[in-house]
C-alpha cells in the first residue's frame, strides 16, 4: 500500500484497515469476539489497578501482543504522539503542584517551585494507562477485518447508531482521499506556508468546506440507493463470525479474574490474598 | 485541538459509571424524540458523512504561528444537522477516536457530552445570530463557533473539577485551577477554530446554501435569458 497519510502522529484508518485486511498472524485468527471482551479487560484494569508496577506490567503486556500481531513499531511510536499530548498537557500542571516531596525546585519570588515526587509518580502512571489501552486499541483495530468489525458493531449498538457507525467507516476512507488530494494540490502550489491568518484560514476553509458539500452530496446519493434497494432500518452484515474458541474464554476468563483482584484490592484490601 | 479528549484511565470508575449514567439519561430520550421523527435514509446518511468528514479533517494540520493544530469543528456539525443528529454524531466520532487513542473509550461519554454541548450551543448561537438577527455568514459562523468551543472547554474543566483525577491527592478546587489554565489555552485555540469555521460556513453558504437552511438564490431561467448572448 502507498504511504499516503496527512499527518504523522495520527492513525490513518486506510492504513488500520489495510494491516487488517493484508495482516496474518495469531491475533489477527483471533476471534473478533475475543479481542473486544480483550479491550473491555485492559480499559477495566488501567481504571482499577493503582500500583505503577502493575500498570507496566499491563504496558508491557499490551506491547507484547502488539508484537504478536505483527505489527510495526515504529508507526505505533509516532501514533502514541496524541495520547503523550493529552495526557502531558493533563499531567504537567500537576508535576509542579501535587503536595509531596521535591525532586527538582527553583526558587521563583521567594517560594519554591519544582517537580513533587508524587506529581511524577501522577504522570507516569497517567501515561501507562493511557499507553496500555491504546496499544491494544491499535492492535485490535489492525488485527480485525472490516466485516467482523461490522459485524460486532451491528450487534452490540442499537440500530440506528450502528448504521451510522457503519456508513461512517465506509466512507471514511473517500473522505481521507479527497482531503489528501486537495492537500496535495494546494502543497503543490506552494500552500501550506504561514502567511496571514486570514489568507491561511480561507485557504483551509476551502478544503474543509469542499469536504462538507461533497459529504452532502454523498449523503443524497446513498439516501436515494438505499431507498431504491428498500431500506429496512438495517445493513445487511455479512461473514458471521463464529463463537470464541475455548482458549479464547480461558484467555478472557484469565483478565476477568484480575480485574476481581484488581477490584478487591482498591477496594476491601491492599492485600488481595488477606480473605485466604 | 480544540478541546481536550480524556484518556482512559485519567477519572476513577465512580466516576466514569457518573458520566455514563448522564449520557444514557440524555441519549434514551434522544433517541426516542428522534425515532418518532423517523430515522430517514437521508438522516441517517447525512449524519454518517458527517461523522466521516470531521474525522477525516481531524487528520489535517493547519498550519499556526503556535504550531500545527488539528481542528475536530463539533459547532459546524450542530450548525449543519442540529442538535439531535449531531449529538449522534459525536457519539460515532468519539468511537472512532476511541479506537486510534484520540481520548480513551472510558471516557467517550464525559467525550461525548462535551461534544454534544458544542453541537447544541453551535445550533442554537448560529441559528439566532444568522436565520433570527440576520448577520453576515462568516461572523455567525465565528462567534457560534469560538462561543460553543469556549463553552465545551469549560465543560472539560467542570468534569475533571468534579470528578478530580485518580490518584491525585489535590482538593477540587485545585485540580480546577490547574485545568483553568489549559482551558485558557483551549480558548485560544478555539478562536483560530472559529476564524477557519466562520470561512467554512461562508463558502459553504455560497455553494450549497440549503445546508445552512437558507435559500439558494434563484437563477436565471434559460428562456428569460437574451438571445444571441451565448
Amino acid at each position: 500500500m502507498a504511504k499516503r497519510q496527512l499527518s504523522r502522529h495520527i492513525p490513518d484508518f486506510r492504513f488500520v484497515t489495510f494491516l487488517a485486511e493484508s495482516g496474518d498472524s495469531a491475533v489477527h485468527r483471533m476471534n473478533p469476539w475475543t479481542k473486544v471482551a480483550l479491550l473491555l479487560v485492559v480499559v477495566a484494569l488501567v481504571t482499577t489497578l493503582v500500583n505503577i508496577y502493575s500498570l507496566l506490567l499491563l504496558y508491557a503486556i499490551s506491547l507484547v501482543f502488539y508484537g504478536l500481531g505483527r505489527l510495526p513499531y515504529q508507526v505505533l511510536i509516532g501514533w502514541y504522539t496524541m495520547p503523550l499530548v493529552f495526557v502531558l498537557s493533563l499531567a504537567i500542571l500537576f508535576l509542579f503542584t501535587e503536595p509531596g516531596d521535591m525532586v527538582v525546585s527553583v526558587n521563583a519570588f521567594g517560594q519554591d517551585v519544582g517537580i513533587t515526587e508524587e506529581g511524577l509518580a501522577l504522570a507516569l502512571t497517567l501515561l501507562l494507562r493511557a499507553l496500555a489501552v491504546v496499544t491494544c486499541s491499535l492492535t485490535i483495530f489492525m488485527t480485525t477485518k472490516y466485516e467482523h468489525v461490522a459485524h460486532v458493531a451491528s450487534r452490540i449498538m442499537p440500530k440506528t447508531l450502528a448504521n451510522i457507525f457503519l456508513l461512517t467507516y465506509r466512507f471514511v476512507f473517500e473522505t481521507t482521499d479527497e482531503a489528501s488530494d486537495i492537500v496535495d494540490a494546494m502543497r503543490s502550489r506552494g500552500g501550506g506556508l504561514i502567511r496571514s491568518a486570514t489568507r491561511e484560514g480561507r485557504a483551509f476553509a476551502g478544503i474543509f468546506g469542499l469536504a462538507f458539500v461533497h459529504a452532502f452530496d454523498r449523503a443524497e446519493t446513498i439516501a436515494k440507493a438505499m431507498e431504491a434497494r428498500g431500506f429496512s432500518g438495517e445493513f445487511p452484515v455479512y461473514g458471521p463470525v463464529a463463537r470464541p474458541s475455548l482458549a479464547g474464554y480461558c484467555l478472557v476468563g484469565i483478565g476477568l479474574l484480575f480485574i476481581a483482584i484488581s477490584v478487591y484490592s482498591r477496594y476491601i484490601s491492599d492485600n488481595p490474598f488477606s480473605w485466604w | 485541538m480544540a478541546h481536550i479528549h480524556l484518556e482512559d484511565g485519567a477519572f476513577s470508575p465512580e466516576w466514569i459509571l457518573v458520566w455514563a449514567a448522564v449520557l444514557t439519561a440524555i441519549l434514551v430520550p434522544l433517541f426516542y424524540v428522534l425515532k418518532k421523527r423517523a430515522f430517514s435514509p437521508r438522516r441517517i446518511a447525512v449524519a454518517a458523512m458527517c461523522a466521516a468528514v470531521v474525522v477525516a479533517v481531524f487528520m489535517v494540520e493547519v498550519p499556526t504561528p503556535l504550531g500545527p493544530v488539528h481542528l475536530s469543528f463539533t459547532p459546524l456539525v450542530g450548525m449543519l444537522v442540529g442538535p439531535g443528529l449531531g449529538a449522534l454524531v459525536m457519539l460515532v466520532v468519539n468511537l472512532f477516536s476511541a479506537a486510534i487513542g484520540h481520548g480513551g473509550w472510558s471516557m467517550i461519554p464525559a467525550n461525548t457530552l462535551v461534544g454534544m454541548l458544542e453541537v447544541t450551543i453551535g445550533y442554537y448561537a448560529f441559528s439566532l445570530l444568522r436565520r433570527k438577527l440576520g448577520i453576515d455568514r462568516f461572523w455567525a459562523g465565528f462567534s457560534s463557533s469560538a462561543l460553543a468551543l469556549t463553552a465545551g472547554a469549560l465543560a472539560v474543566v467542570l468534569i475533571i473539577g468534579i470528578s478530580g483525577i485518580q490518584g491525585s491527592d489535590l482538593s477540587r478546587e485545585e485540580v480546577f485551577r490547574n485545568t483553568l489554565v489549559l482551558a485558557i489555552l483551549n480558548v485560544g485555540i478555539g478562536i483560530i477554530e472559529g476564524v477557519v469555521t466562520g470561512f467554512v460556513v461562508s463558502f459553504v453558504g455560497k455553494v450549497r446554501p440549503d445546508m445552512l437552511g437558507e435559500k439558494a438564490p434563484e437563477l436565471p431561467s434559460p428562456a428569460s435569458a437574451e438571445p444571441g448572448r451565448a
